[in-house]
């Protein structure tokens, strides 16, 4: 079977004019207008299977949205190929757009002065639903996100994680196979934020869909996505699982320390680097897979009654894997981990 | 229960624009009805402007007995089916097309390409101001009072000929509309360009010929501003040959062919730019 996804050497470099400031320069570049080439996209390859929930990761201005549009057709790629659910996206039509969905969470579709049940019906017309499938994925979608009660209520007296909840049941209703997810869970309190996951994470598990998400909250990642691509300055920075990112970039690990009575610095200091020591607490960094060990030892020592082992958070990681990318001479900028192809 | 692979597949699709159409106007239609007192400020606001364009007109008539040869009840006719077409402009071109830059600047633009739907069609019925249909009603019926003043009773040909001429005056003033708010993808500030449509339009308030001939060739050839109204209601007072009523209709399919032409470059254009 055929990938879901798979962008090969995708680029897209766009033209901006330039300016001087002041009137000046706005009248200097009416006249004679120039140009800069920025590249938004650079040579990104990868390929997502079926089934798959992939993260895009990445600083703002990183390229992420512009992939994203090149992948659901809404960009022609400057060079490269996109292959999407079996389709050129800019080819494919209806074929194309019925397998995919787009869900942008600071955007809306549902009908503003409308309940929700006229942009679900609106939707049954342009996808062309038949009836009885439309009945089946909306009272699926209706029982797994508990919208009964929100479906006759007009979309402006909807709170925003009820909103958000009626946007993605409207944007399902067609049962896409393909769900690009740019920030879904943007503004929601964390409990709407929990629904949200549980409720994808739901409907991958019943239709095998894939999805491609990017998302600034980092339990969003955490809770949905197998995989990251990593892409900075439109370049693919790293590609494999949050866990294999985060070893590479935090080598280290921190423990934290109930200290006993009479504990010195010089005692502690045998286990690992002081971080921080402040009676009765202390915590000190060791090389990540010497964690489990250290602890035991420190127990043993008496010098302290409790240790916990801490990960770093992830943002740290993923800052650390930035700041790395930026230190690294440009071009070519090697992937932090070598990427292997996927099978 | 979860189901098999097979389940998963996307459902059968059977695009239909019809059924897409039929909805968009269902959903103006349900909106319309939460505000039925927008009919009766529309019904008023029509009839106050109406009265105030018969008697602009009548004065100027009370200075002479004919306005570029148009007596003063076919001029009142013409006055009928530019309102009539106002009603068109205000009630689907304005809410529906005229929509467009703001959600080119919003991004909801990029959730109706994203659908199989014509995104053309899409957005010039999305919404709907169903009211305005009281400019519509009330412009014929005008159109109707002056050919009874006329004493010319509305025989089937030429019922015929009106209706045609009318429909391509409809595709005319769409296409002018259309090309006027695809600027939108080129430039970034068009707040300017409704308002140089409405000069434009305001100008077919008047019949063609009350005009100098050099502003009339403009009018007829460059910007078909004369094929909005003067043409039509020609046809209903009995000044258009056979000849001009399908001339008509060449101008109003040209005008459409032009008008989707531009369309699809500027949707070309948005989709290589962006960002």
């Amino acid at each position: 079977m055929s990938h879901a996804i798979t962008a090969q050497d995708l680029s897209k470099h766009y033209r901006v004019k330039v300016r001087d400031p002041g009137l000046r320069g706005a009248l200097y570049a009416l006249v004679s207008p120039r140009y800069r080439d920025v590249t938004a996209v650079d040579r990104l390859s990868f390929q997502i299977e079926h089934g798959e929930i992939v993260a895009f990761l990445g600083p703002n201005g990183a390229g992420k949205t512009t992939t994203l549009k090149m992948l659901t057709g809404l960009l022609y790629p400057t060079a490269g190929t996109v292959t999407v659910a079996g389709c050129n996206p800019w080819t494919g039509g209806s074929a194309f757009k019925s397998r995919i969905t787009l869900v942008l969470g600071n955007k809306q579709q549902l009908l503003w002065d409308l309940p929700p049940e006229e942009t679900f019906r609106l939707n049954k017309a342009i996808y062309g639903i038949p009836t009885e499938v439309y009945e089946a994925q909306r009272t699926e979608l209706v029982d797994l996100l508990g919208l009964g009660p929100l479906l006759d209520t007009p979309a402006r007296q909807l709170s925003l994680g009820e909103r958000m909840k009626c946007e993605l049941a409207a944007a399902l209703l067609h049962r896409p196979t393909i769900l690009m997810l740019d920030e879904p869970t943007l503004g929601l309190d964390v409990t709407a934020q929990d629904a949200i996951r549980r409720f994808l994470l739901d409907y991958r598990a019943r239709h095998n869909a894939t999805m491609l998400l990017t998302s600034h909250y980092m339990a969003d990642i955490t809770a949905l996505a197998s995989r990251v691509l990593m892409i900075d300055r439109g370049r693919l920075l790293f590609d494999g699982s949050l866990n294999a990112l985060v070893a590479r970039t935090t080598p280290l690990k921190r423990i934290e320390l109930t200290l006993a009575e009479g504990a010195t610095p010089e005692q502690i200091a045998r286990f690992g680097e002081i971080h921080h020591f402040e009676f009765p607490h202390a915590t000190i960094d060791v090389p990540r897979d010497e964690a489990t060990r250290a602890s035991a030892r420190i127990l043993m020592s008496g010098a302290v009654v409790d240790v916990s082992i801490q990960d770093p958070p992830i943002e740290d990681a993923i800052r650390l894997a930035f700041a790395e990318a930026a230190n690294t001479e440009r071009p070519p900028a090697p992937p932090l981990v070598p990427l292997v192809p996927r099978p | 229960m979860v189901p098999s692979v097979a389940d998963a597949a996307e459902p059968r699709l059977e695009l239909n624009t019809w059924a897409v159409l039929r909805a968009l106007i269902r959903l103006s239609a349900t909106l319309e009805l939460q505000y039925p007192a927008n009919f009766f400020a529309s019904m008023f606001g029509t009839l106050f402007w109406l009265t105030m364009a018969v008697l602009t007109v009548a004065l100027f008539y009370s200075h002479t007995t004919h306005l570029g040869g148009w007596s003063f009840w076919e001029t009142v006719a013409l006055l009928g089916v530019f309102n009539a077409l106002v009603g068109v402009v205000e009630g689907v071109f304005r809410p529906g097309i005229g929509s467009l830059a703001e959600q080119i600047r919003h991004g909801s633009f990029d959730l109706v390409l994203t659908r199989p739907v014509d995104a053309q069609l899409y957005l010039t019925f999305r919404e709907l101001d169903l009211w305005r249909i009281a400019d519509f009603v009330l412009g014929l019926s005008l159109a109707g009072y002056a050919m009874h003043k006329l004493g010319r009773p509305l025989d089937a040909a030429h019922a015929l000929a009106f209706f045609i001429t009318f429909a391509s005056a409809i595709a005319v003033l769409y296409s002018v509309w259309l090309a006027l708010m695809c600027l939108a993808f080129w430039l970034v500030a068009i707040e300017n360009l409704p308002t140089v449509f409405d000069a434009l339009f305001e100008a077919a308030r008047y019949p063609a010929s009350a005009y100098p001939k050099a502003l009339r060739l403009v009018f007829v050839y460059l910007l078909p501003v004369a094929w909005t109204t003067t043409i039509p209601a020609s046809a209903l007072v009995g000044r258009l040959s056979m000849l001009g009523v399908v001339e008509s209709v060449g101008v109003g399919c040209a005008a459409l062919l032009v008008s989707r032409l531009v369309w699809r470059a500027a949707l070309r254009r948005y989709t290589s730019a962006g960002g």
